[in-house]
């Protein structure tokens, strides 16, 4: 009775923001809002950034933390809403100034907030005693990469960064969400990569990073993109105010290929040598084609799999060019998350017609038949509901639950590896 | 001064005022940018010569972002002056201050005002909310004008604008000073003159009353472009050489009501008038008052207690009604506040597939839909953007729809009951108006769902199914819900019962409106909100309720399915049923007394009902040394059926544990979540907020405990906390 109705909802620009500021190092991000507008928050972050052993809500009090570890709030009310949010909003600021330790506050309105229009750096940053960065307008119902881009460029304006010394051969990351269900892992391979060629590492903004670390953003010689929809709009306003280039990934280098194709083109920009990258994806390469070789001669798999992808445009293209070019497997439906977005449709579109797989794009894939399914945990339970006999591959959020204790990623070598074996063995019952 | 804010009361004249003068500035060789901040949206009329451009809230509203082209807003006026209007919603919906606040972030995007050497601001000023605030907070205007006559309600007008500026400002000095416009009328210089002095702000220019404004706006001109008197004109060119030049800026110095009578008007404030007693007039006599108490409220524990809210009336409300399979339930809200209820409603259906393989078709794919209000919405009133989620459901023939809001829509306004008009005799539109957290917490919301729906999904007067019953008030977030139910339902069914409405969980409309049909109801859970559900049901229909709440531990258990079986005259199948617990439990029980017989536990808990436990610690000879009980949002007061005595404190203050553990010495401690560090407790464990019902439930616990003094190791993990401190940053 219900299918008719099944629909993914997905969070939007409110959660971009929150899941931005909670990627900073000794950040606090208070949500001035209603306390429904802070638990999924503070659940998330912390699985996705471990910061303490334990969830005893003693150690969290109800006044702002309510017994959560993260994301406190104001807890509006109704005669908040009427009256404006100051007085909460500073006696909270105020306590976190002298209870927790942190090197930076950042405020978020809450959907509703925003409506009352209460001036909020200048009521929080007064009281934090510490600096302070605010969103006052989240949007409603923006897409998640807009809010995440706000954060950035509020801190960037914010924060006051100053242009600077360049410092030859690094870069910063941009577009990695602690939202991105891998991100320590795609972090961790980045930054192994970028050691095997020379690259140094800068700041990993909103991913891992400390306020430090963002103040040395202007010293970067290059800022890397690595998903459009969360870092082409920062990576615009960085060239603009320090003039610093950016590099574009075509969609999160999934795969060989693109992985390859990423740290060369880093390595000509940046005048480094990528010998012993080349070696180690070598390496890699032969390691999956062994165990693929091996798949593939009593089953004649994974060739012509039918799969299926739901996600960001850049996701769905940086998924199917591996999955496609590698494998050999056939696109079944590319499910488009946040169609509204444009960036990179357009190479997504042309990048299926080369495929000739045009018409996976748009399917719903709810009505899959694809026997992969790479989507979050949500779509992969509702295809199981629906009875389709199928593997699920998790490459987002929200997940089925599995706790990763070593970090995962998808991306770079490792990430083809993981995602090689993920693959084969989704298709051995055939 | 760059940016200048020019505040008045609505009709005051300040549009003309702030567009001569802008007129002024360009004249004397500036670039001049004016911003109207109205609804009313004309500001630059006769800047334009009566040219409208496109303001740019209906811009933001018609065009994707990805489209915006600041040419498109942008009209260039007399003398190249730029000329914006921010534009707002039709009056009495929607919200005109996030509305300001909207169209100044688009313009912040294009850094439009870095292309002018000054920009105006021309602000209705007795609007007092935070939008229509924006343009005198840090970062816009460095200066303030206040426009005023000298009547009474405009002097009133541009005293709360001080107000507004001091809250922003405290002492600092941004206020240029009064724009007096003149009306004509009596005794006017003499207020204004009082009222200047009375706040300490000069007077900066004065402009007489004249036709000639009018004159020149029939012509769609300023009149400084008019050039129809020049001693007129020269008055706002002497202001543009001033405002060039910079002025001196004053603090907002606001006066209080009595103040500002006294100083505009002579009077004194009245004392207040005390209340007369009405004559008796029969003539149109009040209707009567309603025998009885009225319709009964309920409130949530937060409500009652005016306690902060915790979660928000939208997804208590969101997640129960999800519970009627066959309705289609439309959130009227934001995307992200579909998506934080919708997150919180599949998680436990995600974990049960991953770790249990079972498919919870409510978890999974709830019947939920969004309108995913977006910033024009919200400026302009978001119930065309319901209508039309409705009208698109409605194709899909749900057996009902129910709308729920979130707070956005009903702080500017939404009335969602105003489309229960698009209801048909087959599919009826119903409306849980919780308005986010307006209405209250997440349990409030929860309430207001049950209630809304019960009484309007009810029917009265059907047949009663005997042998039937309902489950009343499952926890449907809980993940040991089904698990729960299955074993009550297998008790039911050896008792020859069936359940007929599952309220609300996994449930069906028909079931809902039969649910008069069952003679008895279980409640699943006795705490505050499942008694008000209780409550409810007695006083509105008449329900008789088992006095017993789903059975935890032995001794509930046993008098649970006695209290049934009495109910039914089922007692052989009951007994039955007891004798093979129980002596199942006791067996154990025996079995695990040598291990723990005098051992010390220490209670902290938010649950309030701890029987299921403290019965089977005195089953196997455990000596309770104190029960600590937490605040909880979802329950009041300690409650303990047993005869033995303990100590207990509640409102346990968390920062008393250390003490209590160093003063009791407990060999095991019981909280709702353990600590990585070590007590120095040999034993510690959790106690589950939502314990598994029937027989067993205390036992498992002991089970563990047992275990745990076996093996007398806490584990070598707990040694690494250090390392733990060392190498990850908080």
């Amino acid at each position: 009775m219900t299918s008719g109705y099944l629909e993914n909802i997905t969070p939007d620009s409110f959660s971009g923001e929150v899941f931005a500021f909670e990627g900073i190092e000794r950040a606090i991000t208070l949500v001035n809002g209603p306390s429904g507008c802070k638990f999924y928050h503070s659940a998330t972050a912390d699985f996705q950034t471990i910061r303490q052993p334990a969830f005893d809500p003693l150690a969290f009090p109800d006044e702002w933390f309510f017994g959560q570890p993260r994301v406190p709030c104001t807890y509006l009310d109704t005669r908040d809403y009427v009256y404006g949010s100051r007085d909460k909003l500073r006696e909270a600021a105020r306590f976190l100034r002298e209870n927790v330790s942190f090197d930076l506050l950042c405020v978020v309105n809450s959907p509703g907030a925003a409506l009352i229009g209460d001036d909020l750096r200048e009521i929080a940053g007064a009281a934090a005693g510490k600096p302070c960065v605010t969103i006052e307008s989240p949007g409603f119902s923006a897409n998640i990469g807009d809010g995440y881009e706000n954060a950035v460029i509020r801190l960037v304006q914010q924060l006051g960064l100053k242009k600077t010394n360049i410092r030859p051969g690094r870069v910063n990351i941009l577009g990695l969400s602690i939202f991105h269900k891998y991100w320590a892992g795609d972090a961790r391979e980045l930054r192994r990569l970028f050691a095997l060629s020379g690259i140094e590492a800068g700041c990993f903004v909103c991913a891992g990073c400390g306020v430090d670390d963002l103040r040395t953003i202007p010293a970067a010689a290059l800022n890397v993109v690595l998903r459009p929809e969360y870092g082409l709009r920062s990576a615009q306003r960085l060239e603009e105010e320090f003039g610093t280039p950016f590099y574009l990934c075509p969609g999160p280098p999934v795969g060989f290929s693109a992985t390859e194709k990423m740290i060369t083109d880093l390595c000509a920009l940046l005048g480094k040598n990528a010998d012993a990258f080349r070696r180690a994806s070598e390496k890699a390469r032969a390691r999956a084609f062994v165990h693929i070789a091996r798949v593939h001669s009593l089953t004649g798999l994974p060739k012509a799999a039918l799969f299926a992808v739901e996600g960001d445009y850049a996701e769905i293209y940086a998924y199917v060019s591996f999955l496609v070019r590698h494998f050999g497997m056939v696109l079944e439906t590319a499910s488009a998350l946040n169609p509204e977005t444009a960036v990179f449709r357009d190479r997504l579109k042309e990048l299926l017609t080369r495929l000739k797989m045009s018409g996976a794009l748009g399917r719903d894939i709810l009505d899959t038949q694809g026997e992969l399914v790479f989507a979050n945990g949500n779509t992969i339970a509702k295809l199981k509901l629906r009875g389709h006999v199928f593997s699920g591959i998790e490459i987002a959020l929200p997940s089925l639950g599995y706790l990763d204790v070593l970090p995962r990623t998808h991306i770079g070598l490792a990430g083809a590896l993981t995602l090689t074996e993920q693959v084969l063995n989704g298709l051995m019952f055939r | 001064m760059k940016e200048i804010a020019i505040y008045g009361k609505g009709g005051i004249g300040k549009s003309a005022v702030a567009a001569n003068l802008s007129a002024a500035l360009a004249a004397s060789g500036l670039r001049v940018l004016q911003i109207g901040c109205d609804p009313k949206r004309d500001s630059t009329r006769l800047l334009t010569n009566g040219r409208t451009t496109v303001t740019v809230l209906d811009y933001i509203r018609a065009t994707s972002p990805t489209d915006y082209q600041i040419g498109d807003v942008l009209l260039s006026g007399y003398k190249n002056i730029g000329c914006l209007e921010a534009g707002g919603p039709e009056p009495g919906v929607g919200c005109a201050g996030r509305g300001i606040i909207t169209a100044f972030e688009l313009l912040d995007r294009f850094r439009i005002k870095d292309r002018y050497d000054i920009t105006i601001y021309d602000v209705l000023g007795d609007v007092v909310c935070g939008g229509f605030a924006v343009p005198i907070r840090q970062g816009y205007a460095d200066a303030v004008f206040l426009v005023a006559s000298g009547e009474y309600m405009a002097l009133y007008a541009a005293n709360n604008i001080l107000r507004g500026v001091k809250n922003y400002d405290g002492g600092r000095g941004r206020v240029a000073g009064i724009l007096y416009n003149r009306r004509g009328l009596a005794d006017e210089d003499e207020r204004m003159r009082a009222f200047a002095a009375a706040v300490r702000l000069p007077v900066a220019a004065v402009i007489p009353r004249s036709d000639l404004f009018a004159q020149a706006e029939r012509e769609k001109r300023t009149l400084v472009e008019s050039g129809l008197d020049a001693a007129l004109g020269g008055v706002f060119g002497k202001l543009a050489r001033r405002v060039a030049a910079g002025m001196p800026l004053f603090p907002a110095r606001p006066l209080s009501d009595a103040e500002l009578e006294r100083a505009v008007l002579g009077t004194e404030e009245q004392a207040a008038a005390p209340a007369v007693r009405a004559e008796k007039d029969d003539r149109n006599p009040p209707a009567p008052v309603p025998e009885g108490n009225g319709p009964q409220l309920y409130f949530s524990k937060n409500l009652a207690r005016r306690e902060p809210l915790h979660g928000c009336a939208f997804n208590g409300a969101v997640s129960m009604a999800v519970h009627l399979r066959d309705a289609a339930i439309i959130a009227h809200a934001p995307k992200s506040c579909a998506y934080l209820s919708y997150q919180s409603m599949s998680s436990a259906g995600r974990r049960g597939l991953f770790e249990r393989g079972a498919l919870l078709p409510v978890s999974i794919a709830p019947n939920f839909e969004a309108t995913d209000l977006t910033e024009a919405d919200i400026i302009f009133g978001g119930m065309a953007a319901l209508e039309k989620k409705l009208l698109a459901v409605k194709k899909r023939k749900p057996r009902l729809i129910v709308v729920i809001s979130a707070c956005p829509p009903g702080i500017i306004g939404d009335d969602i009951d105003e489309l229960r008009t698009l209801a048909e005799p087959d599919l009826p539109v119903y409306t849980v108006k919780t308005d986010g957290n307006l209405a209250g917490d997440y349990l409030q919301g929860m309430l207001l769902c049950y209630t809304s729906l019960a009484g309007a999904i009810i029917k009265r007067g059907v047949p009663p199914v005997p042998d039937t019953v309902n489950v009343v008030f499952e926890k449907v977030v809980a993940r040991n819900t089904n698990g729960n139910f299955a074993l009550i339902e297998g008790f039911l069914g050896r008792l020859g019962l069936r359940v007929g409405c599952r309220f609300l969980c996994e449930t069906t409309v028909d079931r809902l409106e039969n649910f008069l049909a069952a003679p008895l109801n279980l409640l699943a859970y006795k705490d505050y909100t499942g008694l008000i559900l209780e409550d409810f049901f007695r006083r509105e229909y008449g329900c008789v309720f088992l006095d017993k709440a789903f059975p935890v531990g032995l001794a509930e258990s046993k008098a649970w399915l006695r209290a049934l079986a009495a109910f039914f005259d089922r007692a052989a199948p009951a007994e039955e049923i007891i004798r093979e617990y129980e002596a199942g439990y006791r067996r154990e029980a025996e079995a695990l007394r040598p291990v723990l017989t005098g051992k010390r536990l220490l209670i902290i808990t938010y649950n309030h009902e701890l029987d299921w436990i403290l019965q089977t610690a005195l089953d196997v000879g455990i000596d309770v040394v104190k029960i600590c009980i937490l605040n909880f949002s979802q329950d009041a007061g300690f409650r303990t059926g047993l005869a033995e005595s303990f100590p207990v404190e509640e409102n346990y203050d968390r920062e008393k544990r250390a003490g209590d553990i160093a003063a009791l010495a407990p060999d095991i401690l019981l909280t709702n979540y353990a600590s990585s560090g070590s007590s120095g407790v040999a034993v510690e464990d959790t106690i589950p907020m939502c314990p598994d019902v029937g027989f067993f439930s205390g036992l498992a616990m002991a089970r563990r405990w047992a275990a745990l003094l076996r093996l007398d190791l806490e584990g070598e993990w707990k040694n690494d906390e250090r390392l733990f401190r060392k190498h990850y940053p908080r």
